[in-house]
């Protein structure tokens, strides 16, 4: 177990040095000069240029500029926005608390929403309603949550008005306390409910057929001769043996939780981490772009080492010594 | 009859029957774009954000052209971009899982490193910033697409070639002198390759989807026209021409699970006990 865990762990920093070199050879070798941009287009006094320059240290060669980067991040300083002038961390801080806060609950609700949904189909197998559901699973499966967002919108906030289009927080109604949680939920419906109703489709396909697989083994056909009442077998072996592939699926969601909502959180301009990436790509401000890159490539894989051991730990038959 | 044969087994699976008779519908629609298509797409009529109606059936955009050519002519683009993506991550893949599985050692160590590697990796952040940074002409979002999606087809190629180089026909090869490369090229990756067929029929729904992201977020080509693009400029006129967005989504869907269906029937054909696999999880 520890040598398996040594190994992940390993294989998760080697990613994030990948992540490092990609991140730093595409936005060094990209077109376009941040400098320019900063100087603007009118009047760029090349002292200034120079200077700016100097001061960002792209004058100098690209494997010193590298080594600095590294250096730097080891000692937790991801620079300074181009931009803004404000430390990059700060900035991803701040952003990051509204995409979890959204990630999050999407992910919980469809996990818990579709897991109940495939344990009904489970148990109608082959029964018209099954058919049905499994149907409407592709259909969501297929919808880009952009589109699904822009609908919900279109139906919930320009047409009936009962529910805000975009934003976190309403400017004007300046609430405090329990009235601004109140808003803030009010203000989740939309964006949860399209994120929620694009991942229901994975949990739900997982969870019937794993129950269906489970359903149909040697064990289970076993307790029926004894007797057992049907809702005992199901709650006590059925149950427990099928809701791991779930919990898996679960664990991979939450290492993109930081990712997997970007495109709806752009369409409801949700001050998360998409919007921020999209103002960052357009400003030409490297340090945060990199820094953004980062802070997501790290997630991921620290995530995805921590549901992997977890999930070793949870199923005693996967034994990662045998390997 | 190999036809009469192939005729046979999409007859007899739901979603492949399904799936390919909308498959002819979206490659018609593509095809003879330029001869149903009621007006040109590019052209700015004086009739713009026009409620769908008799001369325009779906309605026209905030620059006058017409919903339903635009949706067509977008059938090209979202058709070859997910097949150039999907096949060139399905090569990679192929080329990729099958050295790995079968010379096994270190070869199979670097490359299986490379896949977990790339498994930790937020991709469509990646092709976001890449699509950014270098240009979002049809070109680079196709490879870039293609280089960043290839991990799925490596494990299934590589789980198949462990498998396949120790059954006898693969061992009497090696006895009677075939070489190495010859064999991967001639028996292993041939005998391995419908799973991947079936995973790549999903990558190409998978990259018509990211198209369509990265067209809506602004960073398509703006050179051709997209589903994503046109959504993206109907939302400015959500309220007054919901007609823009709610097409042009409706193709996607339309396509999207056209792929679905035939890569889950063709999953299910080849070999049932894949059946439960599905689809990789989105990134």
């Amino acid at each position: 177990m520890s040598r398996y865990l040594g190994r992940r762990i390993l294989t998760g920093i080697l990613c994030i040095f990948v992540a490092l070199c990609i991140n730093f050879v595409i936005i060094h070798a990209a077109p376009g000069n941040p400098i320019r941009l900063l100087v603007g287009k009118d009047n760029p006094n090349p002292q200034m240029i120079a200077e700016l320059t100097e001061k960002y240290g792209l004058d100098q060669p690209k494997i010193v500029q590298f080594g600095k980067y590294v250096g730097n991040l080891l000692k937790g300083d991801m620079g300074v926005s181009i931009y803004t002038n404000e430390p990059v961390s700060d900035m991803i801080i701040d952003r990051l608390a509204p995409t979890a806060m959204l990630a999050l609950t999407a992910a919980v609700l469809a996990a818990i929403i579709g897991t109940a949904l495939g344990i009904f189909c489970a148990r109608r197998v082959g029964t018209k309603l099954d058919a049905i559901m499994g149907s409407v699973s592709y259909l969501f499966d297929s919808t880009p949550s952009f589109w699904l967002g822009l609908m919900l919108i279109l139906i919930f906030a320009s047409t009936l008005h009962v529910l805000p289009t975009s934003g976190m927080i309403d400017m004007r109604a300046d609430n405090e306390g329990f009235a601004k949680v109140l808003d803030i939920m009010k203000h989740m419906i939309l964006p949860v409910s399209a994120l929620t109703l694009t991942l229901i489709p994975y949990y739900f396909r997982i969870a019937r057929s794993s129950i269906i697989q489970v359903m149909g083994e040697d064990f289970i056909t076993t307790l029926r001769a004894t007797g057992m009442p049907e809702k005992r077998i199901f709650r006590k072996y059925i149950f427990r043996n099928a809701i791991l592939p779930t919990i898996t699926v679960f664990g991979i969601q939450m290492a993109y939780l930081v990712t997997g909502s970007a495109i709806v959180e752009i369409v409801f301009s949700w001050p998360g981490m998409g919007s921020f990436v999209m103002t960052a790509i357009t400003r030409r401000d490297y340090p945060l772009l990199m820094g953004i890159y980062l802070v997501l490539s790290v997630s991921v894989a620290v995530m995805m080492i921590v549901v992997d051991v977890l999930y070793s730990a949870l199923d005693p038959r996967i034994s990662h010594e045998s390997k | 009859m190999r036809l009469n044969k192939t005729l046979k087994i999409i007859k007899e699976n739901t979603q492949l029957k399904v799936g390919c008779m909308m498959l002819v519908i979206l490659f018609l629609a593509a095809l003879l774009a330029p001869v149903i298509a009621p007006h040109n797409p590019n052209i700015l009529s004086d009739d713009m954000v026009v409620a769908p109606n008799m001369k325009y059936w779906l309605g026209t955009d905030g620059l006058g052209r017409d919903i339903l050519s635009m949706i067509l002519y977008g059938a090209r683009t979202s058709l070859v971009v997910g097949f150039t993506a999907a096949m060139i991550a399905g090569i990679i893949g192929t080329l990729l899982g099958g050295f790995a599985g079968y010379f096994g050692g270190r070869i199979d160590g670097v490359i299986g490193e490379m896949i977990n590697i790339f498994m930790m990796m937020p991709t469509f952040f990646l092709i976001l910033i890449v699509v950014a940074l270098f240009g979002s002409g049809l070109f680079n979002v196709m490879v870039v697409i293609g280089l960043t999606t290839w991990v799925g087809n490596a494990k299934l190629m590589r789980a198949q070639a462990m498998s396949l180089r120790q059954r006898t026909f693969i061992k009497s090869a090696e006895s009677i002198g075939e070489s190495r490369m010859a064999i991967l090229f001639k028996h292993i990756i041939p005998n391995g390759i419908f799973p991947i067929i079936a995973n790549t029929t999903m990558g190409v729904a998978g990259a018509i989807l990211t198209e369509s992201s990265l067209a809506f977020l602004g960073l398509g080509d703006p050179n051709v026209i997209s589903w994503g693009q046109i959504i993206q400029n109907g939302k400015s006129y959500l309220v007054d021409g919901w007609w823009m967005c709610v097409f042009a989504g409706l193709a996607i869907i339309f396509t999207v699970i056209t792929f679905y269906l035939i890569g889950d029937g063709l999953n299910r054909v080849l070999s049932p006990k894949l059946r439960n696999l599905g689809k990789e999880v989105r990134g």
